[in-house]
């Protein structure tokens, strides 16, 4: 097989690329935020678009979620595809009502007739001193609203992969972005364009002793307390949710086979947050391949997040934390 | 005592709410004139006035937004969203804002409201009248979450609800609103306006609605009745005795009477009318097999609403959980 050419770049700038080179191929797309275009983004995801694409594409909107979610599901339903950024996911729910009562809804009300092929993209997720109105995670409000995909890539090749696929996909779609993930994380991505299906769970490691399910920052801090626990000889096989809504439950159920013990790592807070669906799937599925109870780590119940830099490491669970915990169970 | 529907009791504690304590408001479409859609606020508007029972326009974010600014002045607002659709456009006031009060005020300034939101289908309603949103709320931290199933728990809870400090989503099972009667008590459950606030048991603790130690069936709301027709029906089917545990409080959990149903009877169904991906008979499932595992013969299952928008009503019964769908699942984890 040819090897394939790549590039190592962090998770912000293979979103940019990405997004710039799909705009470039199909003249549907736009995007419209708050300060996407003249600033470039908050986080320098659209930067240089305005220059390129030209004001037609690139919309500056006033700071109003109500109506960049509103104007979006309706460009999207008049033929173009509209990549709508939300500045900080905090900041989604003033147009809670568009993407739940109207862009989710609308296939199944047409009865067919019409489709919403609108894209929200959001930067989430805590660890970056953002305190209360700048670290939510907002992924298991929506995964409960059905008509809605919901996905969160954590690594640069995946983000291509399904951002691309997201812009693709005819129905309307969810993608967040772990702002913390933006700079720290980097990795080789392919320079051809491709896909990555949603609904598939990703095997970053293996190991015979533990299954650990999570996703976005949580998902490299498993990695690493997975590393660190092979020096004592407990592997732990580290599985990468990346789409939420739909859930790869057969990557997932595989590997509890082989392990007969699992853990779900979210920083969400942890009622009711995804690992509450994942846990009780898999209980669902293979309760009785199980050597020990289904672990669920995610956040306190109290608003996301502190701000004094004490609280919020109280808040996110770290890697030592987490080492714990998997040893913990490996060793249940 | 009086026989009362649910409708009535909700009624009565509005009454008997704003009679003794005058910072109690009343505010949302149709509430004052009409009376509500459903008659929950009749006779408000004659007996308290305009100042305390207002007609708001047809603007959710700005009357929970009201709601919340009349809370931090010193009154007790009651929110009615006409239906439980209706409430997205608010999200926004209650979660971002609403429940944070407390927290962002170290305790000072809590947004003491109850916004009460008549939810869920089996009416025959348009769409968007038919939804189930409280797994959406119980997920945020802050908000205390509620639905009563009988009429005196929900008079009961409401008044309990106003007199909470914290912002309460108060969930009306809008199905079994005049499904039955029961002799409701006109004295008060508890001294209003104290200082010391209501028993915390009222908005925390799940109520058994039927004795048995074979099969434990946990829901709430209007799927609480049809689980003990379904259980009644097991027993006479194949003399199988179920438990049937209304939750009552959706946040906070009673997670000492869940998890001693299901070491007690060992076999559990969660039923909910919501749509089943990350509703809460996940984090019932969740939390069972967290903590009491090894007492289970059986998986937790569930029956719920699908994954897909609320139907149109020609369908919607094909949507909700029947007695026929419980049975199939309690069958189901029965003979696992």
């Amino acid at each position: 097989m040819a090897e394939t050419a790549t590039t190592n770049k962090n998770l912000v700038s293979t979103i940019h690329d990405t997004l710039a080179e799909e705009m470039r191929n199909d003249d549907r797309i736009v995007v419209l935020g708050e300060d996407v275009g003249a600033r470039g983004g908050v986080f320098r995801v659209t930067m240089g678009f305005l220059d390129e694409f030209g004001e037609d594409r690139v919309i500056d909107t006033p700071l109003d979620e109500n109506l960049i979610a509103g104007v979006a599901i309706g460009m999207a339903m008049d033929g173009l595809l509209p990549v709508a950024e939300m500045q900080f996911a905090d900041f989604i729910f003033p147009g809670f009502n568009q993407i739940v009562q109207e862009a989710a809804r609308i296939r199944y009300r047409s009865n067919n007739d019409f489709n919403c092929p609108v894209l929200f993209r959001t930067p989430y997720g805590g660890g970056v001193h953002g305190a209360l109105y700048h670290s939510q995670s907002i992924e298991a409000l929506f995964a409960h609203v059905p008509g809605l995909k919901v996905v969160a890539p954590s690594t640069p090749e995946d983000a291509k992969g399904m951002l691309i696929t997201a812009i693709q996909d005819e129905d309307p779609v969810l993608f967040l972005e772990h702002k913390k993930c933006y700079r720290l994380i980097k990795g080789d991505v392919p320079d051809e364009r491709y896909n990555i299906e949603f609904g598939k769970a990703k095997v970053r490691r293996e190991g015979s002793d533990v299954t650990v399910v999570s996703y976005g920052l949580m998902h490299h801090f498993c990695v690493e307390a997975a590393d660190r626990l092979s020096k004592d000889g407990i592997e732990a096989e580290v599985i990468d949710l990346r789409s939420i809504y739909p859930l790869d439950m057969g990557t997932i159920l595989e590997s509890v086979g082989k392990t007969n013990k699992v853990m779900i790592v979210y920083e969400d807070n942890k009622f009711l947050g995804v690992g509450a669906e994942v846990a009780a799937q898999i209980a669902e599925n293979a309760l009785f391949e199980l050597d020990g109870p289904i672990v669920r780590i995610g956040g306190p119940h109290v608003p996301a997040m502190p701000f004094a830099p004490t609280l919020e490491h109280w808040f996110l669970p770290d890697v030592d934390r987490l080492e714990q915990e998997m040893r913990k169970l490996a060793e249940y | 005592m009086a026989s009362l529907t649910m409708v009535e009791a909700l009624n009565l504690a509005l009454h008997q709410a704003m009679e003794a304590d005058d910072r109690v408001v009343l505010l949302g479409e149709d509430v004052a004139q009409t009376g509500g859609v459903f008659r929950v606020t009749a006779g408000l508007l004659d007996r308290f006035g305009e100042s305390r029972i207002v007609d708001t326009p047809l603007a959710e974010a700005g009357i929970v937004g009201s709601a919340i600014g009349m809370s931090l002045y010193g009154l007790l607002p009651i929110v009615e969203i006409q239906f439980d659709v209706f409430v997205y456009p608010g999200f926004e006031q209650i979660v971002t804002h609403a429940a944070r009060y407390a927290w962002r005020s170290k305790g000072e300034s809590p947004a003491s409201i109850v916004i009460r939101i008549p939810y869920g289908g089996g009416v025959r309603a348009p769409e968007l009248h038919s939804d189930s949103p409280e797994a959406l709320f119980a997920h945020v931290p802050g908000l205390k979450v509620v639905c009563p199933t009988t009429p005196s728990d929900a008079r009961d809870m409401l008044l309990a609800a106003i007199e909470d400090p914290d912002p309460v989503v108060f969930m009306e099972p809008k199905r079994i609103y005049r499904a039955g009667r029961e002799e409701v008590s006109e004295e008060l459950p508890f001294e209003i306006g104290n200082g010391h606030g209501a028993p915390a048991e009222l908005l925390s603790t799940a109520r058994v609605a039927r004795e048995g130690t074979d099969l434990a069936i946990i829901t709430y709301g209007a799927t609480v009745p049809l689980s003990v027709q379904a259980a009644d029906e097991l027993a006479s089917d194949r003399g199988i005795q179920t438990k049937v545990l209304d939750l009552r409080s959706l946040y906070p959990f009673d997670i000492e009477a869940i998890c001693s149903a299901a070491s007690e009877c060992g076999r559990v169904l969660v039923v909910h009318e919501a749509p089943r991906h990350a509703g809460l008979g996940a984090e019932v499932s969740s939390l069972i097999h967290e903590r009491v595992m090894l007492d289970l013969h059986a998986p937790v299952m569930r029956v719920t609403g699908f994954d897909v928008p609320f139907p149109q009503f020609a369908n919607e019964d094909d949507y909700l959980p029947s007695v026929a769908r419980i049975k199939q699942g309690a069958n189901k984890v029965l003979d696992w």
